[in-house]
């Protein structure tokens, strides 16, 4: 153990390459999935719960997806069932509609959105989004409108605006609601395609009081997929109660490209740092088989002195571990404390081009990060793996030294 | 002095394939060596002496023949049965550089207790003792390159004896001294054979060594031609 540190700090320029050949990978992957981590929860608390919620309950419908929502009509014991449903944190329930949106001279087709103006607020960010006018209240008999949407159409605030819902399930309707607050979101197709009224409002349009499309609800404690079986749990219970004729859907399924982008994305990530990690190990590697070539008379004098293979490779190993551990500790501890600072300093602003991006998948432009202890301590534990392992080929080597013929080594 | 067998070969011989050529180091060497000896062995250059050294301390193997030593055969056993072999029975010396750089001269001295997993303070005891008696005690917490030649190859001595082998082998030990470091070197073994009964044998072509010795052979092409007790 002495001696092993003797010979590394015997050769400090080496050993600090071979440090740093530790450090860099850790230090990157507690970065890197910092970033992804914060990446995550961005998605799970700003885009999923995002209109989409944890899980929606609807009736099972025929026509194909994509298509208007089949109606549910009397909707008051299936929205008893889930908010009674253990795991289920809030809910909220919500009509939509496919309907035209018209002004004298033109129509757009949009989605109508009949929400709880008081309970949306949780999910739907769009009122934070309103740039002028208000947001609907209770009971309001207004309407609010995408700025994308308002000049497609030429209406300003106050206007009317002329709303067609054709529903599939009841047929035609019409209301007229004025135009009371006007979003402007990140997203300009979102501004162009939702319009929220109140739930009555989208009710009369359909003509069927009580009706809804969907209950959305949450579940409590999920801040990222890796809470995800939390819904998928709920998900599972409500299958279960729920009479028949109505499903159950979770995020992955209201939410497929999310899903889908979370998916690959850790794998993604781990793909990338094996690259690095292996380079690490690489580099150890080399450096290790380097000394172990300058130290083949010494080493030829310790096998002759009596150490076993196992002694002499044992003790080449144990400078790697030095190495690896010194390394790893201090590459997850500066890439830990780097991510705290980032988020004392309150996250990092993302490129203008990432902003618009990250602003059409309806998420923060300003990335927070977030990493577990148990993350920081992996990342660590992986490079002293690879690194030890990759130590393993020069101590091997080592320990095969023939002592004599070692020992006549210059 | 009883006459203990430690150490005997029987027919020894060591042939080094070289692409294409092959070199007879050793031609059937028969050999039987006492404890309590002190012995060298001379011989013109490439005769073979380095090459018996190594055999007879299972740092090689031979091609034929049998090494016994302290009555356990050396045929036969694997690498690591040699090298637990060495540790525990011989003590080496080498020509120069023979000690572990990164180690002081204290550690050196200690190493082979450490491999033969002494405690620490036992092997620390142990070893400033035969440092002291060597006297070079004074250089005990320094690095081999901080010392000169002659005290390099007195802490070799110190850690060759300092576990009590069965045998010292220790090949032209004199050979990068200068006279009087060398005189020195040589009366300091001569003092560990004859206080401790140590055994040694040398490989060396030094007449001060071969001056000082009970018993020389004389090794041509290979082969003992005389053994000689004085
Ligand atoms: N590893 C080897 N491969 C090939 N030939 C070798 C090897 N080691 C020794 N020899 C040859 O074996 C013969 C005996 O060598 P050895 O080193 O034992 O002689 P020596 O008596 O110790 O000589 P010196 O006095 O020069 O040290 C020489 O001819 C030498 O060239
Ligand atoms: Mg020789």
């Amino acid at each position: 153990m002495k001696a092993a540190i003797r010979h590394l700090l015997r050769n400090r320029r080496r050993s600090i390459l071979a440090l740093a050949a530790v450090i860099v990978p850790v230090f990157l992957l507690v970065l890197v999935l910092a970033m992804v981590g914060g990446m995550e929860r961005d998605m799970f608390l700003n885009t999923i719960r995002f209109e989409t919620g944890h899980l929606q309950v609807r009736r099972e419908s025929e026509r194909p997806k994509g298509g208007a929502l089949p109606l549910i009509r009397d909707s008051a014991a299936l929205v008893d069932l889930v908010g009674a449903t253990e795991g289920v944190e809030w809910y909220m329930v919500r009509l939509e509609l496919p309907a035209l949106a018209a002004s004298p001279d033109r129509s757009v087709g949009i989605l109508v959105q009949g929400v709880d103006p008081d309970r949306v607020k949780r999910i739907s960010p769009i009122y934070r989004m309103i740039e002028q006018g208000r947001y609907l209240e209770a009971g309001d008999d207004g309407v609010v409108v995408g700025v994308q949407l308002l000049k497609m159409l030429g209406l300003a605030e106050g206007d009317g605006l002329i709303l067609l819902g054709a529903h599939p399930d009841v047929g035609m309707g019409v209301a007229r609601p004025a135009i009371v607050g006007i979003f402007n979101p990140l997203d300009p197709e979102l501004g162009r395609v939702i319009v929220q009224v109140d739930l009555a409002v989208a009710q009369r349009l359909v003509r069927a009081p009580g009706a809804i499309t969907s209950i959305v609800a949450q579940v409590g404690g999920v801040d990222g997929p890796w809470d995800a079986w939390k819904i998928d749990q709920v998900v599972a219970r409500l299958a279960e109660r729920i009479p028949d004729g109505y499903e159950v859907i979770g995020w992955a399924e209201l939410a497929p490209e999310f899903a889908g982008f979370m998916r690959i994305l850790r794998p993604l990530t781990y793909g990338i740092m094996v690259i690095f990690f292996l380079l690490g190990g690489f580099v150890v590697l080399n450096i290790l088989y380097l000394s172990i070539l300058e130290r083949t008379r010494e080493l030829g004098v310790i096998a002759a002195l009596g150490a076993t293979r196992a002694r002499v490779m044992s003790m080449v190993l144990s400078e790697a571990t030095i190495i690896a551990s010194v390394g790893a500790v201090v590459g997850a501890l500066s890439g830990a404390g780097l991510v705290g600072l980032i988020e004392r300093l309150g996250g990092i602003p993302l490129p203008g081009l990432y902003t618009e991006m990250m602003a059409m998948m309806g998420m923060e432009t300003v990335l927070r990060l977030r990493i577990t202890g148990v993350e920081i301590v992996l990342s660590a534990l992986a490079m002293i793996v690879v690194a030890v392992l990759s130590a393993w080929y020069p101590a091997f080597k080592a320990a095969k030294l023939e002592p004599v013929e070692a020992m006549r080594h210059a | 002095m009883p006459e203990q067998l430690l150490l005997n070969t029987i027919d020894l011989k060591k042939v080094y394939e070289t692409k294409g050529a092959s070199t007879i180091a050793l031609d059937g060497v028969d050999l039987e060596l006492h404890a309590g000896e002190f012995t060298a062995i001379a011989g013109p250059s490439g005769s073979g002496k380095s090459t018996l050294l190594h055999l007879l301390g299972g740092l090689d193997r031979p091609t034929a023949g049998e090494v016994h030593l302290d009555g356990v055969a050396l045929a036969g056993m694997s690498r690591d049965e040699l090298a637990r072999l060495r540790l525990h029975k011989v003590g080496f010396v080498f020509q120069a550089y023979n000690l572990i750089p990164v180690l002081t001269v204290l550690e050196n001295t200690a190493f082979t207790m450490e491999l033969q997993g002494i405690a620490r303070n036992e092997r620390i005891k142990r070893a400033r003792a035969i440092l002291a008696e060597l006297g070079i005690e004074q250089y005990a917490d320094q690095f081999p390159n901080r010392v000169s030649g002659g005290e390099q190859q007195r802490a070799a001595v110190a850690r060759a004896v300092v576990a009590e082998p069965s045998i010292v082998l220790a090949d032209e030990p004199t050979a990068n001294l200068d006279s009087k470091t060398s005189l020195a070197l040589i009366e300091m073994m001569r003092r560990l054979n004859e206080e401790h009964g140590a055994t040694f044998l040398f490989a060396t072509h030094d007449s001060r060594l071969l001056d000082r010795v009970d018993r020389l052979l004389t090794l041509v092409d290979g082969r003992v031609t005389t053994d000689e007790h004085r």
